[in-house]
């Protein structure tokens, strides 16, 4: 097991965002997450990242417990993440963006260059290297945030929304790109609400539901199962739009 | 490039022969120790992104230190300048290790109270001399006492400190804590995601700022040969840093010196024809750039020439910016 | 005994004074995560309102209070309109830049329109000191702390217990929920900063009955207000409320057992001890 949440809840004042969720990921598994607006996804996700501590439960990470550990302690230990809202290094250049996650791995600076040139490569944008990160448009952003977590060789790449708002052939671009990641043997998982990258990339996928997990499977078998349907009531399954 | 720093270094060589005559020179060696404070203060406000407007506490500690050894053991200043910084690192962590995991506000408050709860300790502290404050040698006895007539002498070591400064922040600037702190700056959140231990390189950031500040305070005693709370730890000198540095540019190597290039100079003229009121009318106009800047342009004039003066100029798209303004 | 009742209750009702300006400062910072560097001077500037009003139109206490807290209202509402609701949007370089700014630009102000030499206003009607029990309490010190108290309940029922005040308090909570509501965040806020700066002015009117007046007053003030708003919790009034007690509490008592000169020291000192130990205000979260 690469991934283990135990019982995992995170309390806010008094308010329950996430209920006592289990939830376990081998290695070189693709799991979704998808549930509502205000289903405990975001919390649930950063309770993983290790931005937030659980008020109960535990989190295990290739048997380590990092339950109360920062998020640098996380990316040393192969967990990388990406922001729904890209957290672009937008006054510096797209090359340098990426550097700082290739340092994780590679202390050098002509190391971590070289290694931060090859990420650039592989995730199609060594044309605009040296340009600074603020000319990219939403699409190159995300397509840089996921880059620059996979500079720090992670074994657990955890995509926060990282499709929302793109067009149908970006979207499909993307999708290419994540099944390629997950060739290359990183184990992912995938928060989000373009139910189309879901049913195409996830092999498994979990239901949040007002911060407990409702649901659990296979991806066509879960999507049309009665609580799934009804905590998506009203709302339609097509792509959410930004 | 490199062109443009040489053309520097020799306009710095040569400046106290095209500029001669002791006000000249006075102001030239003010500028560069200016320079040196600005620089160091850069470090931590310009590439850490840690605002701290209690500087002063740093340049105090170096600046008393050499006053204390001589007025204490009648030893020479110089041997001060090692323990300055001792104290001003030890400050440093004090402050640095609890606020440095807190938002940024939170810093800049307690650099504030800590400048003034250091500044009101040593104005009643008799063996820092209390109100009253220290006195350096009043003739050299060696030349370790850095006692020399006139200001040329002191010109050049003051310049010999700078470059060793910006050599200094130059290699940070293309090192690995350059990368991070630049990454730190844009995105704190994001940068940790990376693996960037963000408190324990600001915590660096802040060590090194606090050491350079304070030998820039060294070189100011052994200079000027007095130090009192009123010229080592006034809010004033914590000001002063600010805002050399955010008027030229924080965040790039340049930019300080530009800064003290400019507002020395216009300092000592007011306090020559306004005198004491010149500097209170001074510090207006301080706050008021200040809060321009913070309006419009908080890069400074660095990022004005760059961004605004230079693309219309060549009449092309911004260029690719290797610093964060 | 009657010396130490006696430092007790100057302590608090100076503490009074010091949780209404502080009430100030949490409110702004709870609203918008803005540090007002400038606070102190506020005070300062009301301190110098209440002494213009007394030296030109010979005013009484009443008056120069209330002409303190309408101008300051109307000089925080146009700060926040022309310079903190443009650069909220920005880096932390010009957020932090822009109220030091001001805070130099009033102080330097004040000294080059009224010189560095401190003044006191002339007697007033609350001038004198009154006998209550055992303790002698100076007439303006006693106004100044009930006034305080009662302005910084009125604030926090104002914020809890009116519809405005609840306005307020969406905003601050929750920006984009509180527009969809039909709430305009802009007005908010500068509603809150005229709030804070009117609080800020009127508890400089009323210390500046008893209170040397200097251009430099800002400086420390704006670190007890730092101080109070950490010891009760950023953005809690009713904590600044609290806190502002218990700073005047030990502001006195170690002015009175270790020395008037070191009484700042010990509040300063306070203030690094409480980011150490506990940074309240922060709800628990990795920051």
């Amino acid at each position: 097991m690469l991934l283990e949440a135990r019982a995992v809840s995170k309390a806010f004042d008094g308010f329950l965002a996430v209920r006592g969720v289990n939830l376990e990921v081998a290695a070189g598994e693709i799991v979704g997450i998808i549930g509502p607006n205000g289903a405990g996804k975001s919390t649930l996700f950063n309770c993983l990242a290790g931005e937030a501590v659980p008020t109960a439960g535990r989190v295990r990470f290739d048997g380590a417990d990092v339950t109360a550990a920062p998020p640098e302690a996380h990316a040393r230990l192969g967990m990388a993440r990406t922001f729904q809202i890209p957290a672009t290094f937008t006054d510096v250049t797209i090359l340098d963006n990426v550097m700082v996650g290739a340092f994780l791995r590679h202390p050098g600076v002509a190391e971590a260059r070289e290694a931060a040139s090859r990420v650039l490569d592989f995730a199609g944008l060594a044309g605009v290297a040296h340009l600074r990160a603020a000319t990219l448009g939403t699409p190159g952003r995300k397509r840089l945030e996921i880059a620059r977590a996979l500079a720090t060789e992670p074994r657990l790449l955890l995509l926060d929304e990282a499709l929302a708002g793109l067009t149908p052939s970006e979207i499909r671009q993307a999708i290419e790109l994540v099944r390629e990641i997950h060739r290359r043997g990183v184990t992912l998982v995938i928060v989000e609400h373009v139910m189309e990258v879901i049913l195409a990339l996830a092999q498994r996928i979990i239901v949040l539901n007002h911060g407990e997990v409702i649901a659990s499977g296979a991806p066509d078998a879960v999507v049309n199962q009665p609580e799934v349907v009804e905590a998506y009531l009203g709302r339609s399954l097509t792509r959410r739009r930004p | 490039m490199r062109w443009r720093w040489t053309l520097l270094a020799a306009a710095a060589l040569l400046a106290p022969l095209i500029l001669q005559g002791s006000f000249y020179h006075r102001v030239l060696a003010l500028v560069v120790l200016a320079a040196i404070s600005a620089s160091a203060w850069n470090i931590l406000g310009g590439y850490a992104g840690q605002i701290s407007f209690g500087h002063a506490m740093f340049f105090g500690a170096g600046a008393y230190m050499p006053a204390f050894v001589y007025a204490h053991w009648h030893a020479a200043p110089a041997l001060g300048l090692p323990l300055g910084v001792a104290v001003s690192l030890a400050i440093a962590v004090a402050i640095g290790v609890p606020t440095l995991r807190l938002q940024g506000h939170y810093f800049s408050m307690t650099t504030i109270a800590v400048a003034e709860l250091i500044r009101i300790l040593v104005s009643n502290w008799p063996p820092l001399g209390a109100a009253v404050g220290l006195q350096g040698p009043a003739t050299a006895r060696t030349v370790w006492d850095l006692t020399f007539r006139g200001s040329v002498t002191y010109y050049y070591i003051f310049l010999v400190a700078l470059a060793a400064l910006l050599g200094v922040t130059a290699w940070m600037e293309r090192s690995r804590m350059g990368y991070y702190l630049r990454a730190i700056r844009a995105g704190e959140r994001a940068a940790r995601s990376l693996g960037v231990p963000a408190r324990r390189y600001k915590l660096y950031a802040l060590m090194l700022s606090a050491a350079f500040t304070a030998v820039a305070g060294s070189l100011y005693v052994v200079m000027i040969g007095f130090i009192d709370p009123d010229s080592g730890l006034a809010v004033l000198i914590s000001v002063e840093m600010v805002m050399v540095t955010a008027l030229g540019g924080a965040g790039t190597l340049f930019g300080p010196l530009l800064g003290a290039a400019i507002l020395i100079p216009l300092e000592q003229t007011a306090n020559v024809l306004f005198g004491g009121s010149g500097t209170g009318f001074t510090f207006i106009f301080y706050g008021g750039i200040i809060i321009l800047l913070s309006l419009f342009e908080p890069g400074g004039l660095l990022a004005i020439w760059r961004d605004r003066v230079v693309p219309a100029l060549r009449r092309r798209p911004t260029p690719p910016v290797r610093h964060a303004a | 005994m009657i010396v130490a009742v006696q430092v007790l209750v100057g302590g608090l009702l100076l503490g009074a004074v010091y949780a209404l300006f502080s009430s100030g400062l949490t409110l702004i910072w709870g609203m918008m995560n803005v540090v007002n560097f400038a606070h102190g001077d506020f005070v300062m500037a009301g301190m110098y309102l209440a002494f213009l009003a007394v030296v030109w139109l010979h005013a009484g206490p009443a008056v120069f209070t209330i002409a303190a807290a309408a101008l300051m209202f109307l000089f925080g509402t146009a700060v926040y309109y022309a310079l903190i609701r443009r650069v909220m949007r920005g880096p932390m370089l010009a957020q932090l830049l822009s109220t030091f700014g001001l805070a130099l630009l009033l102080r330097y102000s004040a000294f080059w329109i009224f010189s560095a030499n401190f003044v006191t206003l002339p007697t007033t009607a609350l001038s004198g000191t009154v006998r209550v029990g055992p303790i002698f309490i100076g007439v303006a010190q006693l106004v100044a702390g009930g006034v305080a108290l009662l302005l910084t309940a009125g604030m926090h029922r104002l914020l809890t217990g009116t519809a405005l005040g609840s306005q307020i308090l969406a905003v601050a909570e929750d920006r984009q929920a509180a527009m969809l509501m039909g709430i305009r965040p802009d007005r908010m806020q500068a509603l809150a900063w005229g709030l804070a700066a009117a609080a800020a002015g009127v508890a400089g009117a009323l210390i500046a009955t008893f209170y040397y007046i200097s251009p430099t007053v800002g400086e420390s003030l704006a670190i007890i207000a730092f101080v109070v708003v950490a010891f009760g919790g950023f953005g809690s009034v009713p904590g600044a409320m609290v806190s502002g007690l218990l700073i005047g509490l030990i502001e006195a008592t170690s002015a009175f057992y270790i020395g008037p000169v070191y009484k700042d020291v010990v509040v300063y000192a306070l203030f690094v001890a409480i980011l150490w130990v506990r940074p309240q205000g922060l709800m628990g979260e990795r920051v």
